[in-house]
């Protein structure tokens, strides 16, 4: 579904040059449930950047859905994330001028879908994370946990082949990211690709399959004594 | 289109909108009529006097010495002569006043019964010989000129009125529907009947003030010959393509006749490309100060629309960003932003079209400005349609340039 071999991605200034990711390489398939960990500035948002279309990259291939991107053009990745890819922000990003309904139906307008397609669609999404009731709410009118299950919605919709999530949770107080959570394990069960940045060891060992980035590279934890142990923990912790 | 979206993200920013849409609809209103008045004003400007202005000149030749009636007639007399006999010359007539010379002369209430209260028309009253209407180039188009025996003298405080005129046209069909006007009398301000002798095609009144625009060329030529002590116009009619050398050739011949007389070297002698300059230029004026509340209005506008949009984009960036991430190419963004402008001004044209036809109706009623066509309507939304656009097209391609990843940054 996702791969990436030998990608890198550099921000380049008159005086420096800095690797956001080097040599980078990651191989997600359909219907997995990966977390991707590290640090700050580790690049785990460029990673998710890059794998959700919102930034190019300097060098390598990037592969999704079996379809090289980089030479794509700016509309062909305007559809491709329309279409194949749906967002889970950390900050909900909900447009604060629109209603439940609207924001959920933002991506669909944009895919040119139909209104009573568009319609059907949208209360579903809404009723799978319960908040069908609140369509005519406004964001301000709704809690955290509800402002990131329209979020959701939003990016369930469209019926994305992958969904991408920066830190969820990171917003939410422990019950509400509990819920979220609990609701993204279940859209995995039914088949969903996601691919979830944290840097919340608990949250990562919910995953399928754990990836660490550090200084812009994939490593493997288990030879990596410092994380080693932590992320074991959390993981028994959990599964327990 | 994304419109019910669009206004539902607007209702959240009411007082921006309303604002905007409010000064596209006072714009709407003054540049509509402001532009009919502009249309107005430059027609009037255009319009004829019936006089062959490419040939004629006007001196205005005031006296030197308090003579009495008959030593004025006499030098008029013999001033014409003078005039008639210059090599450049091809005729010279005398009046109290002459179409667009805004001063001399008088307007006359003018009734078809002797006994009748409210008067018919108004209008001027040109004094002129048997030379008047070939010096002018005026077109007789029924009747006769005046003969020679018909003319009288007249001094500043006689009160004459002759059994005889010419009218304009205009004058005429005023007064005789039906087209029968020549033969027929009327009564200008006196029991005595004035018969209409002959008619001509245009001759435009003296006067254009407001008041005079119901009395438009409506004029007539009363055959007396001028003999105020105090002075005279004289009308010089130019042989073709000789006006510059007549014009130099009359002020000397006439000082060389009789030096006790003064021609004001300022606007004395005056060709009637100038009299036309100098009649219209309060018209000219108010065509370009109209023109240039228009322009300064339409400017304070686009403005408005650009800093407006520029706030907006600058306040959405974010929510920009989070489209593009959702699938927004930069074609929807600018689409979004021309379809939000869009609207606004749809919202205050249709307020707009209200107080345009409000305030051409109080100019109507205040002014004697004529209805507003519906034309001006149009022109004017279709401007303020292309205007609100073009605003706002800068932002709005800015707008389309917001990257996707600006979902991802902290707010």
């Amino acid at each position: 579904m996702l791969k990436m071999t030998h990608l890198s991605k550099v921000y380049r200034t008159e005086v420096v040059e800095t690797y956001a990711l080097r040599d980078f390489n990651i191989d997600v398939k359909e219907g997995e449930f990966v977390a991707v960990t590290g640090p700050s500035g580790s690049g785990k948002t460029t990673f998710l950047t890059i794998a959700g279309l919102l930034e190019t990259f300097t060098g390598g291939e990037y592969h999704l859905d079996g379809m090289e991107v980089s030479q794509l053009n700016d509309n062909a990745r305007s559809k491709i994330r329309n279409e194949k890819i749906g967002f889970i922000f950390q900050a909900f990003n909900l447009i604060p001028d629109l209603n439940v309904f609207d924001n959920v139906e933002v991506p669909l307008r944009y895919r040119g879908m139909k209104t009573p397609e568009r319609k059907e669609r949208i209360m579903n999404a809404l009723e799978r994370v319960g908040l069908a009731s609140r369509a005519k709410h406004y964001p301000a009118e709704l809690s955290g946990g509800q402002q990131q299950r329209v979020a959701i919605a939003r990016a369930l919709a469209g019926s994305p082949r992958l969904l991408l999530a920066d830190e969820p949770t990171g917003n939410l107080d422990t019950q509400m990211a509990r819920g979220v959570l609990e609701l993204l394990e279940e859209i995995h069960r039914e088949g969903a690709t996601i691919v979830m940045v944290t840097h919340d060891p608990e949250l990562a060992a919910r995953a399928q399959r754990n990836v660490h980035i550090i200084d812009g590279q994939v490593v493997d934890l288990a030879e990596d004594p410092r994380f080693h142990t932590a992320y074991t923990a959390a993981a028994g912790q959990v599964r327990g | 289109m994304h419109i019910q979206p669009i206004l539902a993200a607007l209702r959240k920013h009411k007082a921006g909108t309303l604002l905007i849409a409010l000064q596209i609809a006072l714009t709407l209103a003054i540049v509509c009529n402001a532009l009919f008045i502009i249309h107005q004003r430059l027609a009037h400007i255009a319009e004829p006097t019936g006089v062959d202005e490419s040939n004629v000149f006007v001196i205005e030749n005031m006296w030197g010495e308090q003579y009495n009636k008959q030593q004025a007639a006499a030098n008029v007399e013999q001033d014409l002569a003078t005039l008639r006999n210059l090599p450049a010359v091809q005729d010279a007539t005398q009046s109290d006043s002459y179409p667009l010379s805004t001063v001399g002369g008088s307007d006359n209430f003018i009734t078809l019964k002797v006994d009748q209260v409210e008067p018919t028309t108004d209008a001027t009253v040109y004094s002129g010989d048997e030379h008047f209407l070939h010096t002018l180039g005026l077109k007789l188009i029924a009747g006769r000129d005046f003969r020679a025996d018909e003319v009288k003298d007249a001094g500043q405080r006689d009160v004459v009125v002759p059994p005889v005129t010419i009218i304009s046209k205009a004058m005429a069909d005023k007064l005789y529907p039906n087209g029968d006007a020549l033969g027929k009398s009327f009564y200008s301000m006196s029991s005595t009947p004035v018969t209409i002798v002959g008619i001509v095609e245009t001759m435009q009144r003296s006067r254009l003030g407001a008041w005079a625009i119901p009395y438009a060329e409506q004029s007539m030529v009363w055959p007396i010959r001028d003999a105020s002590p105090l002075g005279v116009f004289y009308i010089v009619r130019a042989k073709p393509g000789q006006l510059a050398a007549a014009m130099q050739e009359a002020p000397k011949a006439l000082y060389a006749a009789n030096r006790m007389r003064i021609i004001n070297p300022k606007d004395g002698l005056m060709s009637f490309a100038q009299v036309r300059r100098r009649a219209y230029d309060s018209d000219r004026g108010m065509a370009i100060l109209m023109g240039i509340i228009c322009v300064v209005l339409l400017a304070i506008t686009g403005a408005g629309i650009v800093g407006l949009t520029s706030f907006w984009v600058g306040q959405r960036r974010r929510q920009i960003g989070v489209r593009r991430a959702l699938g927004a190419t930069h074609r929807d963004i600018l689409h979004y932003f021309l379809t939000e402008n869009l609207l606004i001004s749809v919202g205050g044209i249709g307020v707009g079209i209200v107080l345009t036809f409000g305030l051409n109706l109080w100019l109507v009623t205040r002014f004697e400005l004529g209805i507003m066509p519906l034309t001006y309507v149009l022109s004017g939304v279709v401007l303020l349609i292309v205007l609100g656009q073009g605003a706002v097209f800068a932002p709005a391609l800015r707008a389309s340039r917001v990257p996707p990843v600006e979902a991802t940054r902290p707010a």
